[in-house]
């Protein structure tokens, strides 16, 4: 099995590997896991409070090629967008984009349930703050 | 169904037409091996109730005494249908014997027979007790730093130092999983034993397969420390 172009480029060129600070309230942090491969993937948004938009995204994975450009890929995407369209990112939309193979949809899937962590984590935060 | 209701379904011998538990291998009135039947399962075939504690000198006999009689060698002047039964039961014995012997193999063979959703689904933190996520990210991060020393020129003394602390803590978790995994072995017997009713079971199944999920990960990561010592 080979991997599809845009994986490899996300997979040497990652976009937004890093780390926001998880204390800030305007952050929401995500940690999702693989048993079967043992991935682990953080994903980090931070939210502009006037606007509700994602400002700036990050994310790090321990994982395979294509958890590596799922996570960078879906980075790429949470910026610009409101919390509602952030939450209507999906797997299959990844797994398009990258031209996953069926063997790797559960990397796709490990993405979008690492976007909704985040989101939770973020309303969370906000609901405690007040 | 019940695992007691399973072992009494009735198979029949293809030559005689006589009927036969389903954990026997031979027929009770010609003395044929019977085709094998696609139900039953490993711990059946063994004549062993589905218990996850196994005493590995008794499967071994076990193992060894079927394989006899089942061997090719002896139904090279057979009928087709018995000298392919020979073969059938040759092959299913050896998949359940490397299966068995293995505590954790047994033990997702066990969840699979019981019907539980398969192990190795993706799950979020949450489903993992408090912290494990959180380890594991940590320490994949120390790895990374460890690689980076490691390019910039640190002395294998130091590397190993560093490596040797990050391994104690996954290593005492592990040492806390074996622990429970023993415990979880022991209800489930004693669970079956006692006829538990099937919730109370499937609970302990389902804590089973969470423990699996969780050692799985820490396995991983000890394997990865492990990698980069040999490295060092």
């Amino acid at each position: 099995m080979s991997y599809s172009e845009k994986v490899i480029d996300h997979y040497n060129n990652p976009r937004n590997v890093g780390s926001l600070p998880k204390g800030d309230t305007a952050v929401g942090t995500g940690l999702v896991g693989a048993p079967e491969c043992g991935d682990v993937m953080k994903l980090q948004v931070r939210v502009n409070p006037e606007t509700g938009v994602i400002d700036d995204a990050k994310f790090k994975t321990f994982g395979c090629g294509s958890a590596i450009a799922s996570s960078s890929l879906a980075t790429e995407w949470l910026k610009g967008k409101t919390l509602e369209q952030a939450l209507e990112i999906k797997n299959v939309d990844i797994v398009q984009e990258l031209s996953l193979p069926p063997v790797k949809i559960h990397c796709s899937v490990l993405a979008e349930d690492a976007i909704k962590a985040a989101i939770a984590d973020y309303k969370r935060k906000q609901q405690d703050g007040q | 169904m019940s695992s007691e209701a399973r072992t009494l379904t009735l198979q029949s011998c293809r030559h005689c037409g006589a009927g036969a538990p389903a954990q026997v291998h031979f027929c009770p009135q010609c003395d044929r091996i019977l085709t094998l039947a696609r139900h039953g399962d490993y711990f059946s075939f063994f004549g062993l109730p589905r218990k996850l504690t196994i005493d590995l000198a008794d499967l071994e006999q076990r193992f060894r005494a079927l394989s006899r009689q089942f061997h090719p060698d002896y139904f090279y002047n057979a009928s087709t249908p018995e000298r392919l039964a020979s073969l059938e039961r040759s092959s299913y014995l050896n998949d359940a014997f490397r299966v068995l012997k293995q505590p954790l193999d047994r033990a997702e063979y066990l969840l699979k027979v019981e019907g539980l959703p398969s192990v190795g689904r993706h799950q979020d933190a949450k489903e993992l007790p408090a912290g494990v996520l959180e380890e594991v990210f940590a320490l994949n991060e120390e790895l990374d730093d460890i690689r980076a020393a490691r390019e910039a020129g640190a002395t294998p003394d130091q590397l190993m130092a560093r490596l040797d602390a990050a391994r104690r803590p996954v290593e005492e978790r592990a040492a806390r999983q074996e622990a429970q995994l023993e415990a979880l072995f022991s209800r489930w017997d004693r669970q079956v034993d006692e006829k538990s009713s099937p919730d109370v079971r499937r609970a302990t199944l389902e804590s089973l397969r969470d423990l699996i999920q969780e050692r799985s990960y820490i396995a991983n990561l000890i394997a990865a420390v492990n990698r980069e010592r040999g490295e060092s």
